[in-house]
């Protein structure tokens, strides 16, 4: 061991807490960083297996339409070294479906066949049996064993053919491009296909109907023969191979290709960026049209796109930048400390003769030591820390991320732990080179002579200078002075017109409260933001179903009423279809209810019904908020849109006596009255709040069974009128209600109509009472006056409403959520097949509990990382805390002896430190505290986007925890700091001169 | 009039085998206003002693009698007050307090001790101590001689029973040290003040009114110099 080595493993020993706490620095940042970049590493590796999963790991897709060319060029492609694996999806045809099938699977039924290994290469699984192995098996989307019954080994025949486009009209001349959409893959530029009478039509482009496209091209089967197919297999996930612009695929291979169009997915190997892969494919199929797998190669990193999940890596590196900062300013103060203390030792060696190289490597070396002991250690804990937390996190993000079709694992890659070990390394060595430089060119008089005390600033010069009339001498001690006596007053001293140190220990105070409140506010706004989405509605149930039937969208209204129609008339009619569509309601919640281990807690049926509300019953929401719908007319009264629910007797009933009403009032089939729900939620301007809708009960007037020119049903609307004329005043807010044809000829349609236009009938209908809450089976409060009324009512008056929608509540007896809802799933849709009386728009369930499971796993995941986060950076901040000031101290113990000496007391010592120590506290706290309040609101500006009604506050909590912690670091490190000077001896002190 | 008496003072640092008895059984007494200087060379014992008497350690064995008062049987607290008020040391190094400008280093131990400065006694000493005109400077402005100055008034500003001088001149060039040793001189005389000096220049020793001789802990010679 030569000298200087010597030298440094002695300084080093000397000086073990301050060794032990410059190792745990290094070592954290070690971690963190180590832990920042695992946590980007196995989200991106995460991600990628998500999208291998369900897309497979194809990276181009070749859409080729010349098969003749495509066998050579795909042998060509097979020979070639850097394609790893291919697989093809090929057209084997269409077949129709029936309008019900449609709703499930597509305007056809697409047939592809397949070959290679499409597990891999395009994510296509078998969910129940296996892939099919000959032309006459077949793989099925899931829907035809849940919707069509049919099982494994059963068969199936489809009447194939080929999509040809046929011109409307005849017209053989016709020409059309048509363009693709996809989302999540890259195309070219010329992917368009040109369409002209009779052009055979692949699965990449949509259905062709001219009406709904406004085109010239309709399109139709064509060379329709049966297949029929064994089912050897049902698959529940739609990968991209399976999804075709035109319907899902069922899959079949080996089949005779009598379609032209083949998909062929390549995945390659050595590819640097997503134009190489680009290039790659093209020089292989130059005919064709290429497409990329953009979000698969993104999450390669191979990929130089821009998207949404740019925005997350950005806050990734965002979040690492910070940390790293962090981490150098905690080494560099470690070190720059530890390097300055031995200032004179540094001296002292090149007065005998050590070099400034020596001195360098002495130096270099302490830094190599414990970088050495340091980053190993740090690795370690940042890939345990990763392994423990995604052990206990890794399911939840999974099902989260990707619905747990994927484990979330740690990924460790090497090159991402080099760049963390070379980060650090770089860090400590740039912490140590500049002191060590300035140590090695000191003057080496100078650092022999320097007592090892406190520098004075030139301030503290000039200060000096002025304070030398003898007469007011020590009188000047502020309230420092007067509290701490002469020990604060000194301490005044120091602080005035001492150098740097106390303000590397205000810095490092005023970074570890920016820090933790950074973390606070992060968890603050993103706890409200986890609860704006777990609150908000609550549910009078586990599981609730809802359903709705198809409006009566009839083009010939000749045929369903009689004209000319009166307003009587369409209201009696629409009353009789709403009463009909009630009664299969309350079959389908009888029918539900018998489910094993429903327990039914209450059905509701709801629409909007135009209403009249007197001004004297508005509430003030209505000349607030601009989210309420309606507002006032020009009479004065207010014109809204309200959300009718007509809620089961049973549940009315109990609401009612809530209320301390009596129900039998609310059954009077000749006087409808209601319970008003006064309030709604509304941005007032300056917060999203529950705002008053209704202020007085009375009775408004509903508007039903509007029609025009005593032909055509008409919808109304609440708007605000535009005012050309100014009616009462240029800026007058005026509101009407606006009618719309909306299933009538163009030229009908696009008239712009008043209610002069329109004849209706105004039904009376009493709010009899005002409630702020409508009963748990409707769930919260909305955004709208809301009436709630028996269903008994709904039998008797439907004012006009058209399709209602249905909404049951059941709860699972024993607990069961998940198989409940499958069961409400399939007695339902069974229910609404046989007995529904109109065709269904939609029949859906919810399952409540699984919704908030999964809000809570959110909130879980939200909160572990932002707990970490806060720990992590309280850590850092801490020991940055504890290295300034215990540092601080330490360094003028010699100036300590010489006062003592003289005869500073122990309790003048304590009170002059711990005045110090309040002050450089308050130096901390206060820019601190502005500062996090700056980033506190800067993250509520950032967030408050994405949420409504987000409110901002300091996270108080987390200042006090903030303050608190930052107090304790310092209590910790004035407590080591005194022990270490109060151990000194006076003597020593005061002899060791810096050596 | 005996100001000082030590007693049988022992002091030994570390134990066991390490042990170093730095003083053995010291005895002798200071009449007030006696210069006296200490010789002996270095490890002698001579700081140790000087450290001892002033209250900036405790000693193994022994007492240390002030105007009769048992030093050490105070408390640290009271030990720190009798630092300001009885004693004033002078170190080789000036050990002064480097935010602090001249005069509030001078008067330091008066502050501590939360009494009113007598400003008189201030202007005195700042006069025979040449350092007007640098009051207001800090320690690092000031040359050696300078700042061994304002150490020796710092000593004196409180008129202790005894001031305590270790190496006064060991930093200084020979110019510097007579004018140090002069004021020293100057002030015993002047003020009546006590005075222990270390010191192992000979030129200095034989300044003072008696010599006191320490080799390995002990006193080898305490005799007094006729002028």
């Amino acid at each position: 061991m030569n000298a200087m080595t010597n030298f440094t493993v002695k300084s080093l020993r000397a000086n073990r807490v301050r060794t032990l706490v410059t190792i745990i620095g290094v070592a954290l940042a070690a971690a963190l960083l180590t832990a920042v970049m695992s946590t980007y590493t196995s989200l991106t590796d995460f991600l990628y297996r998500t999208e291998a999963a369900t897309s497979g790991t194809w990276m181009a897709k070749v859409a080729s339409e010349d098969n003749d060319a495509l066998a050579s060029d795909l042998a060509n492609a097979q020979s070639n070294f850097s394609i790893t694996n291919t697989a093809l999806l090929s057209d084997v045809g269409f077949a129709e479906l029936t309008s019900e099938q449609q709703n499930h699977l597509g305007r056809y039924q697409a047939i592809r066949s397949f070959e290679g290994d499409v597990e891999e290469v395009c994510g296509i699984r078998a969910s129940e049996g296996r892939l099919p192995e000959n032309s006459g098996e077949i793989l099925l989307y899931n829907a035809w064993k849940t919707r069509e019954k049919l099982d494994i080994g059963d068969e199936i025949t489809f009447n194939v053919g080929h999509r040809v486009a046929v011109p409307v009209n005849g017209d053989e001349d016709a020409v059309m491009t048509h363009g693709e959409l996809t989302l999540g893959i890259e195309t070219d530029g010329d992917d368009e296909t040109i369409i002209t009478s009779g052009t055979p039509l692949d699965s990449s482009i949509g259905y062709l109907d001219a009406e709904v496209d406004n085109s010239t091209f309709n399109e139709k089967l064509v060379d329709t023969n049966k297949q029929t197919y064994t089912v050897v297999g049902f698959y529940n996930h739609m990968g991209y191979g399976l999804y075709t612009s035109v319907g899902v695929s069922a899959i079949t291979t080996g089949a005779p290709q009598v379609a032209d169009y083949t998909d062929v997915f390549l995945v390659m190997d050595d590819v640097q960026n997503s134009a190489e892969v680009k290039e790659k494919a093209k020089a292989l199929f130059p005919n064709d049209h290429i497409e990329l797998h953009s979000a698969l190669l993104r999450f390669m990193g191979i990929s130089s796109d821009t998207s949404i999940w740019t925005t997350f890596y950005g806050l990734i590196i965002v979040l690492s930048v910070v940390i790293i900062l962090a981490c150098i300013s905690l080494i560099f103060n470690a070190f720059a400390i530890s390097v300055a203390e031995r200032a004179s030792q540094f001296g002292l060696l090149s007065s005998i003769g050590a070099t400034r190289r020596q001195i360098r490597r002495a130096v270099v070396l302490e830094a190599l030591f414990v970088a050495l002991v340091g980053i190993p250690l740090g690795i370690l804990i940042g890939i345990g820390g990763c392994a423990v937390t995604f052990a206990i996190l890794g399911p939840a993000i999974s099902y989260v991320a990707g619905g747990g079709a994927v484990p979330f694992e740690l990924s460790v890659d090497w090159v991402v732990l080099a760049v963390a070990v070379i980060l650090t390394l770089a860090t400590v060595f740039l912490s140590v080179w500049i002191p060590a430089r300035r140590a090695s060119t000191a003057n080496i008089i100078d650092t022999l002579k320097s007592s090892g005390g406190s520098r004075v600033s030139k301030r503290g010069k000039k200060a000096a200078a002025r304070a030398a009339n003898p007469k007011k001498l020590w009188r000047s001690g502020g309230v420092a002075g007067r509290v701490f006596g002469m020990g604060g007053k000194l301490a005044k001293i120091n602080r005035t017109r001492g150098a740097v140190k106390g303000r590397t220990a205000a810095v490092s105070l005023a970074l570890a409260i920016v820090l933790l409140m950074t973390a606070g506010s992060l968890n603050a706004f993103l706890g409200t933001l986890v609860g704006a989405v777990t609150g908000g509605y609550v549910s009078a149930g586990d599981v609730s179903v809802s359903a709705q039937f198809s409006s009566t969208q009839s083009a010939s209204y000749e045929e369903t009423f009689d004209l000319p129609l009166t307003a009587e008339e369409l209201l009696q009619v629409r009353n009789e279809r709403f009463v009909s569509e009630a009664k299969a309601f309350e079959g389908a919640y009888e029918y539900l209810g018998e489910t094993p281990g429903a327990d039914g807690q209450g059905w509701t049926l709801s629409s909007v019904l135009p209403v009249i509300v007197p001004r004297e019953m508005a509430g003030s929401a209505f000349s607030d908020s601009k989210d309420i719908s309606g507002g006032f007319m020009k009479d004065g009264n207010c014109a809204t849109m309200v959300n009718m629910q007509y809620v089961d007797d049973a549940a009315f009933d109990d609401y009612v006596r809530s209320l301390g009403e009596d129900p039998a009032v609310y059954h009077d089939k000749d006087h409808p009255r209601v319970v008003g729900i006064s309030k709604a939620y509304g941005n007032d301007g300056s917060s999203y709040q529950l705002l008053t809708t209704l202020q007085n009960t009375g009775n408004v007037e509903a508007i039903g069974g509007e029609v025009y020119m005593n032909r055509y049903p008409a919808l109304l609307g609440a708007r605000e009128v535009v005012t050309t004329s100014g009616r009462d005043s240029a800026d007058a807010q005026v509101w009407d209600f606006v009618p719309s044809i909306p299933h009538a000829d163009d030229e009908v349609y696009q008239k712009e109509l008043t209610m002069k236009d329109v004849e209706y009938v105004g039904i009376d209908l009493e709010v009899a009472k005002l409630a702020d809450e409508p009963p748990a089976v409707v769930g919260g409060n909305g955004s709208s006056i809301m009436f709630v009324a028996p269903m008994s009512l709904a039998y008797v008056q439907g004012f006009g409403m058209e399709a209602p929608y249905f909404e049951a509540q059941f709860n699972a007896i024993d607990g069961d959520h998940e198989q409940l809802a499958d069961d409400l799933s399939s007695r339902g849709g069974a229910y609404f097949h046989d007995e529904a009386p109109y065709e269904m728009a939609f029949y859906t369930y919810n399952d409540r509990i699984e919704e908030l499971s999964t809000t809570q796993m959110l909130a879980t995941i939200v909160n572990v990382f932002c707990l970490l986060f806060t720990v992590i950076l309280a850590l850092i901040a801490m020991a940055n805390v504890f290295n300034t000031v215990t540092n601080s101290l330490i360094l003028r113990r010699r100036e300590f002896a010489v006062m003592k000496s003289v005869g500073l007391s122990n309790r003048q010592f304590r009170r002059m430190i711990m005045d110090e120590c309040m002050s450089f506290g308050i130096a901390g706290l206060i820019p601190g505290l502005v500062i996090s309040g700056g980033i506190s609101y800067l993250l509520y500006a950032i967030i408050g986007q994405s949420i409504d009604g987000l409110i901002f506050n300091l996270p108080w909590g987390y200042v006090a925890l903030a303050v608190a912690m930052t107090v304790a670091a310092m209590g910790i490190s004035v407590a080591y700091g005194m022990h270490r000077c109060k151990a000194d001896n006076v003597v020593e002190a005061l002899r060791s001169d810096g050596i | 009039m005996e100001i000082l008496s030590v007693n049988h003072l022992t002091k030994i640092y570390g134990d066991g085998e390490t042990a170093t008895r730095a003083l053995d059984d010291v005895s002798f007494s200071v009449e007030e206003g006696e210069f006296i200087a200490i010789v002996g060379s270095s490890g002698s014992g001579k700081s140790t002693l000087l450290h001892l008497i002033g209250g900036v350690d405790r000693p193994t064995s022994g007492t240390v009698l002030l105007n009769g008062n048992d030093v050490y049987a105070r408390s640290d607290e009271q030990l720190a007050v009798f630092r300001r008020r009885e004693v004033g040391l002078i170190y080789q190094f000036y050990n002064l307090v480097p935010v602090l400008n001249v005069v509030e280093n001078m008067t330091l131990p008066v502050a501590l001790d939360g009494r009113k400065i007598n400003t008189d006694r201030l202007n005195t000493l700042i006069g025979r101590l040449s350092l007007r005109g640098k009051e207001g400077s800090l320690p690092r402005q000031l040359s050696g001689g300078q700042q061994q100055r304002v150490a020796i008034g710092r000593a004196l500003i409180n008129a202790p029973a005894v001031v305590l001088a270790d190496e006064p001149t060991g930093n200084l060039d020979t110019h510097n040290s007579c004018e140090i040793m002069q004021l020293l001189r100057d002030s015993n005389k002047e003020f009546g003040q006590t005075m222990i000096v270390i010191t192992h220049d000979e030129e200095i020793a034989l300044a003072a009114d008696r010599i006191i001789a320490i080799e390995d802990g002990r006193i080898v010679r305490d005799e007094r110099i006729r002028r």
